[in-house]
């Protein structure tokens, strides 16, 4: 009998016992009132098919509560419905205000981890239909992430050229080095511009030769000119992820919309910026 | 009163009529005039979103995907601005839906584009690992109905006034006319997709069905 010790149990058990006992006693009492009572009392004028209606007063707590309720019915269709201006909308703009708000304090200045968490889930969601879950880009259907914003990457972007991201200066034309120049080139510039560092620090100073072939674009501290051409000095880095959801990008792979129809903050696009960064190898 | 009333069911009946279609009055009508018309920026379909429309109510895409976004903040987040109502000003019949098997569409042209779509409706679980939806592979060979939607189009704005052929609408002249605009418009969806097939369909001048309804998710923005 331990279940007896919970206290719930007890009262249900209780109140059951009280609903039985009750419903009896009741049921009880109307059986003998219909066994034993006559129809007594003043009939109303009006007869319905042969079925009257007994001149009842009504009881006192049922006609105030109704009275009450004709009141309050009045008062809310008149009043209080249409002067309090309530809209689904209305509700919506105040939850979503709310939201944001608590957003940006909780995230003011979140920590790497948070960051690459937050990223994550932006990814999965808004990226990943294209780009895959892992961040392949599935087969070619989309940039790999896995390869994105490596020195090597950067080789092939040099050779096959870039378009697509609407700035300006337009199209990056293909075989502005040749392989050998454009290796020089990217080390060069992951060396000492992006400062991610090369894998072939020998070539940095045959790239340094080159690097002017960039700067007449991306300009001569290679943050494009003012927004006539890419940032590369981000190259590698989260805020050249961020460039491209900003811009969308219709390039040699395929179309990329933009992102910057309000459905990110700016954290999170860092943060997917991170992410992207981190799927890397 | 009430004694009258009861004896007389017909006004009892008018009396219950006031009284529920007041919140009806109370809720639609100030709001009516206003959010029938269409919204600022709406356009009616062009032609060949119009095939798309076509193809899309064919395959019953509806039955799985829904056109509403409410608003809420879930909602919004994921596929973008809550729905009104004068968006829906030229759609004959609105295809709302009722079910969500799959995301709503109300704004994929937002965040898809025409060459995802290409691999998607061949083959859908390569770009969404575990999708249930079933491949669309004979959209790459069925012909979108051009003759039908224009039809549509012209009947429409006849029938309802449609904006067609007004400034900054979309245009529809005669069937000629109509037709080398769907071109226009088919080519550079084309050329935007892989499909040899659908490509040398369209040398020889005939537009596949995948093509019209690229152009109609392309569309819903």
């Amino acid at each position: 009998m331990n279940w007896l010790n919970d206290n719930v149990n007890l009262l249900a058990l209780i109140g059951a016992a009280a609903i039985i006992i009750i419903s009896v006693v009741v049921v009880g009492k109307y059986i003998k009132q219909i066994k034993t009572d006559k129809s007594t009392g003043e009939l109303a004028d009006e007869n319905w098919d042969g079925i009257g209606e007994y001149k009842n007063p009504l009881p006192i707590g049922w006609a105030i509560s109704f009275l009450l309720s004709i009141a309050w019915a009045l008062w809310y269709f008149l009043a209080g419905y249409p002067l309090n201006g309530y809209s689904q909308i209305g509700e919506y703009n105040e939850e979503v205000a709310a939201y944001n708000t608590k957003f940006e304090s909780k995230w003011a200045n979140p920590d790497e981890e948070t960051l690459l968490g937050m990223g994550e889930g932006v990814f999965l969601v808004q990226c990943a239909p294209c780009h895959g879950i892992t961040g392949d880009g599935i087969n070619g259907k989309a940039a790999d992430f896995t390869a994105w914003g490596t020195e090597s990457a950067l080789v092939e972007t040099i050779l096959k050229g870039s378009k697509g991201m609407n700035y300006p200066l337009g199209e990056m034309p293909a075989g502005l080095l040749d392989k050998d120049s454009a290796k020089a080139v990217a080390a060069y510039m992951v060396e000492k511009v992006t400062k991610t560092g090369t894998a072939n620090p020998d070539l940095v100073s045959m790239g340094e030769a080159l690097w002017a072939t960039c700067t007449a674009c991306h300009g001569a501290d290679a943050k494009g000119m003012g927004g006539s051409a890419p940032d590369i000095s981000a190259y590698g880095k989260p805020g050249f992820v961020v460039d491209v959801l900003n811009h969308g990008k219709k390039g040699f792979i395929g179309n990329m919309p933009s992102f910057n129809d309000g459905r990110l903050t700016d954290i999170q696009k860092l943060a997917v910026g991170k992410y992207v960064n981190s799927l890397t190898q | 009163m009430f004694h009258w009333l009861e004896k007389n069911p017909f006004f009892f009946a008018v009396g219950i009529f006031v009284v529920i279609a007041y919140a009806g009055v109370i809720t639609i009508l100030p709001d009516f005039m206003n959010s029938a018309r269409p919204v600022v920026g709406t356009k009616p379909y062009t032609v060949l979103q119009l095939a798309g429309r076509h193809v899309y109510i064919k395959d019953s895409c509806n039955a799985c995907h829904s056109q509403l976004i409410r608003p809420f903040k879930s909602e919004t987040d994921r596929y973008g601005m809550y729905s009104l109502s004068g968006e829906y000003a030229y759609d004959r019949p609105f295809l709302w839906g009722s079910k969500r098997t799959g995301p709503d569409l109300m704004r994929v042209g937002n965040y898809r584009t025409t060459d995802w779509h290409e691999h998607h409706m061949l083959d859908p679980a390569s770009v969404v690992p575990g999708s249930i939806m079933p491949h669309y592979k004979h959209m790459f060979s069925n012909e979108a109905d051009i003759e039908t939607a224009y039809a549509e189009a012209l009947t429409v704005k006849k029938v309802f006034n449609t904006p067609y052929d007004e400034a900054g609408m979309p245009k529809l002249g005669t069937f000629d006319e109509s037709k080398k605009i769907v071109l226009a418009e088919a080519k550079a969806i084309v050329d935007d997709m892989k499909s040899p097939e659908v490509k040398e369909a369209f040398a020889k001048g005939k537009i596949k069905e995948i093509v019209a309804i690229i152009a109609y998710l392309n569309s819903l923005k």
